[in-house]
């Protein structure tokens, strides 16, 4: 019988499965900050002492922790947003206006070209590789400047850089790029979705104006959605501006974000944070063991980066593919199958390629999956 | 009684999130005999809230 919950289905995934979803891995929150978020639950909750915005409350200590954050970034001031999407959306909407141009990766999050079109903006791609490795070059981005000017007779507004894509998980040198828009003067904004609370972040280092994060996707903040956007001082009287009418209430967040539990969760996750982002070597190198490996089954190509840089990765399939053309369960076989071993977050229906995430998982989890695979192909060859 | 009442619920629960814990961190292994160890010490302070709830609550 399914346990459930408010006539719901009780998700008990990280506690039953090792869960393999990209998405998900860099959000699963540590015992400490489900129990804050656990006491926190209720709507408000973090407004119970408001000095009349968000990121100035001091209890529970959230402008404490904007302060820490931006020193933990490298930039000056962080605030926070309802995901890393809103932190991209309020830059464009307060640098940009209709009809300027922006640059942007052609394996940028959808949100990053949505964002720039509900501001009306011109959107230049800087283009891949290609298969295999589909990379994006930074000297794409001088390029694609030089493209606007030709076209448009004046700079890009900004440029965007998606710093460890979705797909491939491809990270991308953005210090390069960051010299590039240096040496342009144009803003550039680093789109950390999948880098900052995974890896070590330098905003000042990497030359980026903005910095946005994910807290869910990337900084073990789940309990609802939120984002971070961090900034250069420069550009805090543009894009932290405030309102004529409420003189502390930020228009680009419309006032206050996240208030609620999941910036409590990024609060408390933060020590956590801290620590595992000295640990990113380890993460890369399991992620390197865990993609040979894969490819010894045969048949199965790691696509993007390589050696990979990110623990998400993409693989080509041929090998299950080929069993599911004769699979009666056709393409849901291997989420099936891999159900049944206890191993979720490979999407249902996917056997041509497929990408996974071996984040925090131990040596051990990582060698029960990659057993798992082989077995899987064994069975049906 | 009632802000006894409440710490220690609060006490079990987060307890029992430490428990959870532990099954995120070993998924889908058996436990080993460490880990169920670990496991009884955090049921142990459940017991012990639940155990001040109820005199508590007498």
């Amino acid at each position: 019988m399914v346990q459930t919950v408010g006539g719901l289905e009780v998700r008990a995934k990280e506690e039953l499965f090792i869960n393999l979803e990209p998405l998900q891995r860099g959000g699963i929150m540590p015992a400490e900050a489900r129990k804050a978020a656990l006491s926190y639950i209720d709507g408000y909750s973090t407004c119970d002492y408001c000095v009349g915005t968000l990121h100035l409350i001091k209890k529970p200590p959230i402008a404490n922790f904007l302060e820490e954050v931006a020193g933990f970034l490298g930039m000056d001031f962080a605030i926070l947003t309802n995901g890393c999407r809103e932190a991209k959306f309020a830059v464009v909407h307060a640098i940009t206006k209709p009809g300027d141009a922006i640059v942007v990766d052609a394996n940028r999050h959808y949100t990053s070209y949505v964002a720039a079109e509900r501001v009306g903006l011109a959107i230049y791609e800087v283009e891949s590789t290609g298969y295999p490795y589909f990379q994006i070059k930074p000297e794409g981005y001088a390029k694609a400047i030089e493209k606007v000017k030709a076209e448009t007779g004046r700079l890009p507004s900004l440029v965007l850089l998606t710093h460890v894509d979705w797909i491939y998980g491809n990270l991308v040198d953005a210090e390069k790029v960051g010299k590039i828009c240096e040496e342009y003067g144009v803003p550039f904004l680093l789109n950390t979705a999948y880098s900052s609370g995974r890896m070590p972040i330098n905003g000042r280092g990497l030359k980026a104006d903005f910095v946005t994060c994910s807290g869910h996707k990337s900084w073990a903040a789940g309990a609802g959605t939120v984002g971070i956007l961090a900034i250069r001082k420069e550009w805090a009287e543009k894009v932290i501006k405030s309102s004529k009418e409420y003189k502390v209430k930020p228009i680009e967040i419309l006032g206050c974000s996240a208030r609620g539990s999941s910036t409590i969760a990024l609060i408390v996750s933060f020590p956590f944070i801290k620590e595992r982002v000295k640990h990113w070597d380890e993460e890369v190198k399991k992620a390197r063991w865990f993609s040979s490996q894969m490819e010894a089954l045969g048949d199965i190509k790691q696509l993007g980066d390589k050696p990979h840089n990110h623990d998400l990765i993409r693989f080509d399939t041929p090998a299950f593919d080929r069993i599911a053309q004769k699979h009666r369960r056709r393409g849901y076989f291997l989420y099936e199958e891999l159900l049944g071993r206890k191993i979720a977050g490979i999407k249902a229906g996917k056997t041509k390629a497929f990408d996974l995430s071996t984040y925090q998982l131990t040596n051990e989890q990582l060698k029960y999956i990659i057993d798992s695979f082989k077995d899987i192909i064994e069975k049906y060859s | 009684m009632r802000e006894k009442i409440v710490e220690k619920t609060f006490d079990a629960l987060f307890a029992l999130e430490d428990l959870r814990e532990i099954l995120r961190k070993t998924a889908p292994f058996d436990l080993t005999k460490e880990q169920v160890e670990e496991a009884r010490k955090v049921l142990a302070k459940v017991r012990k809230a639940l155990d001040e709830i109820e005199r508590e609550m007498r």
